[in-house]
């Protein structure tokens, strides 16, 4: 058998044992066939990856194509939403009392968006930078995070930075500056948006606007989709 | 299962992997909701479960699996669905949450392997990113989903064996010249 053949069962998990002893003979005696079987394990890793990163991304798509027609909220879902910010309109005047201050509903309730962009990268050259960027992200390196995330927004205008760039910042309490990236975050209209009310919402409680917050809470418990459970709790939370 | 369906899986055609994905999709949200989830949950959940189920066509598991594709991808679905709530029992002290579910379906295990690549096959992966788009094919069908070269022939454009290998030993040679400049 040739030493390609062998090559290609090996890699599949084809290999007979007669024709294993023959494998690991030649990987004793011979450099060359040694460094094939290295270039060869290892493209099969990385092929893999890949496959899964497309296939990953595939699924996700087909989601949120499925999840959208959710967003068309009922008649009697607004009523309802309506009658909550009446509600709590009305008892924000009476109730002035704080229970729990905002910084600790903050606390309580933020934790960065998980990262979603990084296995998504395509073209070549950013994509060292951008993985880059997101690692740090994950990692909690925030501060180094954000300087790419910057940068990288400013090379490429990708919406998504200025989503992630936020969220950074409200990781190290500096919400007054991740407050206009959100805004201009909820302009676009990418995979990501959905979500960002939320984080709108917390960044002005972290400000101690309750009002700005109370709003945007509203706004996610009519959308009905990303954190309407959390928004309710945290709504009844800070009355 | 379905021979057809493992090889649905294993073709990853967008357009079939969408009807299967949503053939399934309501059907499971209802029975995930029985153990007290909410909806961005189960949507996580189904999606992940989604993949794995796809994992195991690949790596072979689903040959030997006797029930159908439906309750098979449930049971993956309802291990993670207790995985999910056994963290959120740590992490939350309030609301502590009675889940009583009777359900037939059997939990089936998976193990997420988290393997980072290495410094070199990060490299690698950026060379073939760049690799035209007939290479990444033959390169995807053989090293990712398992076909050999005589099964490549018989679900693709190829006409032989031999054009095949001869693609397939091109695009490695295109690789092994981006590693050296």
């Amino acid at each position: 058998m040739k030493r390609e053949e062998l090559l290609e069962k090996y890699i599949q998990n084809r290999l007979t044992s007669e024709e294993e002893l023959k494998f690991a003979n030649l990987l004793k005696s011979d450099i060359s066939f040694k460094e094939e079987v290295a270039l060869h394990t290892n493209l099969k890793k990385v092929v893999e990856k890949e496959d899964d990163t497309n296939f990953r991304n595939l699924v996700e798509n087909i989601e949120s194509r499925e999840k959208k027609p959710r967003q068309k909220t009922s008649y009697i879902k607004w009523l309802a939403a309506a009658s909550i910010v009446l509600l709590l309109g009305l008892s924000y005047f009476f109730n002035m009392e704080q229970k729990l201050s905002t910084d600790t509903l903050f606390a309580q309730n933020f934790e960065p968006y998980r990262n979603v962009i990084a296995p998504i990268v395509r073209s070549t050259e950013q994509q060292d930078e951008k993985a880059i960027a997101f690692m740090a992200y994950e990692k909690g390196e925030y501060q180094n995070a954000i300087v790419l995330f910057t940068k990288l927004y400013t090379e490429t205008k990708e919406s998504y930075y200025l989503f992630y760039k936020a969220n950074a910042l409200l990781k190290l309490e500096r919400a007054n500056e991740a407050v206009p990236l959100l805004e201009q975050h909820l302009k676009t209209k990418d995979t990501l948006t959905e979500k960002t009310n939320w984080y709108l919402a917390l960044a002005y409680l972290k400000l101690e606007d309750k009002q700005q917050a109370r709003k945007l809470l509203n706004k996610v418990i009519a959308d009905g989709l990303y954190k309407n459970k959390e928004a309710k709790k945290l709504l009844k939370e800070f009355e | 299962m379905k021979k057809e369906h493992i090889q649905t899986l294993i073709a990853s055609n967008p357009k079939n992997i969408s009807h299967i994905y949503n053939e399934n999709r309501a059907a499971f949200f209802g029975f995930g909701k029985k153990y007290g989830l909410d909806y961005d949950d189960l949507s996580d959940i189904y999606q992940e479960a989604f993949i794995a189920l796809r994992k195991h066509a690949l790596t072979g598991k689903l040959d030997s699996v006797k029930s159908s594709l439906k309750t098979y991808l449930f049971g993956i679905g309802k291990f993670m669905i207790y995985d999910l709530l056994k963290e959120k029992k740590k992490t939350t002290e309030y609301e502590p949450i009675v889940h009583v579910a009777h359900d037939a379906i059997e939990t089936i295990s998976f193990e997420e392997t988290h393997e980072e690549l290495t410094i070199e096959q990060r490299l690698l992966r950026t060379h073939f990113k760049k690799l035209g788009k007939k290479c990444k094919e033959v390169l995807t069908l053989f090293y990712s989903r398992g076909l050999t070269i005589d099964e490549i022939v018989e679900f693709s454009d190829y006409t032989s064996s031999s054009v095949v290998r001869s693609q397939k030993s091109r695009c490695i040679k295109t690789l092994k010249e981006m590693i050296k400049s």
